[in-house]
């Protein structure tokens, strides 16, 4: 099976390297999508080993996403990770998501930050649960941990997978296309490293509401 | 019980929304909860047309009872339109901008695939 990992990337210099390295040890291809950095986040993604593509301007995580999974369609990949390019997640739990994969059992494996004993502040938590709810309203699946960035793809999803939100409402989609293709879910518990960084960086309410209108008017307009 | 040429047509034009909804699905290009809801939300509209006398309670609690308030309220329902036209012209544009940077994007893959 060739896997590919994708890795959004917005001016994330500091920690992509990093990334690219550990995710290097289970995949055959890890493509960063620098989506319109300001800093050296590129560069350094290349001398990581990464294929990287750069948007000229900065779109949002949704449509690095996309263009990352496109690419992966190009070299003929089975299966695609995606993870955040911040060091959020352990590149060591890909094994773990690509087994039901790997066994047939599911066609998209959603990493679980709830699912074992992780250090979640409580506003995380809050915001991780609304974000569910919305998510189940606008698609009539309910999954665990639907905005973690952490999924694996498996062939009938690489083939199928279309998104067209460009922002952090993305993930909502992803289980949409989950829900309209009738893919087989599989939901594993998964690491989550936050620092002060990750947690300085997470959206503001404001930007939660934002993304969570547009989530409903999406798909009222579909 | 006599129908007036709008508790005819609305209740038609609701049907042909929920039935098209339906045909989406059928094409996979919706999901089933999308079309429950665009059902939930044609439906509405056609009990509210055939049966206008359920409004009743609207008017006791909005105050909506004279000429003006009439005026004023479709005046505003005319301008929140007007700015959801907008939004949605607003995202259509946002799409087509990604699109162009994404295509962009994707040239520079077979420049570097044999790299990795």
């Amino acid at each position: 099976m060739r896997i590919a990992a994708v890795i959004p990337a917005y001016n994330e210099g500091k920690r992509v390297g990093n990334v690219v390295e550990e995710a290097k040890k289970f995949v055959d291809y890890v493509i960063v999508v620098d989506d319109g950095s300001t800093d050296d986040t590129a560069d350094i993604a290349k001398h990581s080993g990464a294929i990287v593509l750069r948007h000229i301007e900065n779109c949002g995580a949704g449509a690095a996403t996309m263009t990352g999974i496109d690419a992966a369609r190009e070299l003929g990949v089975d299966a695609i990770v995606t993870l955040d390019a911040d060091e959020q997640h352990s590149p060591d739990d890909i094994p773990a998501l690509l087994e039901p994969i790997k066994a047939d059992t599911a066609d998209i494996a959603f990493a679980n930050r709830f699912g074992q004993r992780n250090n979640i502040p409580f506003i995380r938590r809050l915001a991780n649960g609304i974000g569910n709810l919305i998510t189940f309203a606008a698609t009539g699946k309910w999954v665990k941990d639907s905005q973690c960035g952490f999924k694996v793809f498996g062939p009938k999803a690489v083939a199928q997978v279309d998104l067209r939100m460009s922002g952090y409402e993305f993930c909502t989609e992803i289980v949409r296309e989950a829900a309209q293709h009738r893919w087989r879910t599989a939901e594993i518990p998964a690491k989550v490293l936050y620092s002060e960084y990750t947690l300085a960086k997470g959206q503001s309410f404001a930007n939660g509401i934002r993304t969570a209108l547009k989530i409903l008017l999406r798909s009222f307009l579909r | 019980m006599e129908f007036t040429a709008y508790q005819i047509i609305t209740p038609l034009a609701g049907f042909i929304a929920i039935a098209y909804a339906w045909n989406l699905v059928f094409r996979q290009k919706k999901t089933i909860w999308e079309a429950i809801l665009w059902t939930v939300f044609w439906g509405s509209i056609i009990a509210i047309a055939v049966y206008p006398e359920s409004l009743d309670y609207l008017s006791k609690f909005t105050g909506i009872k004279d000429r003006e308030n009439a005026v004023l309220v479709t005046t505003l329902a005319v301008v929140l339109f007007i700015v959801f036209y907008l939004i949605v012209r607003i995202e259509a544009l946002e799409q087509r901008q990604t699109r162009v940077i994404r295509k962009l994007a994707l040239k520079d893959l077979d420049n570097q695939s044999g790299k990795n």
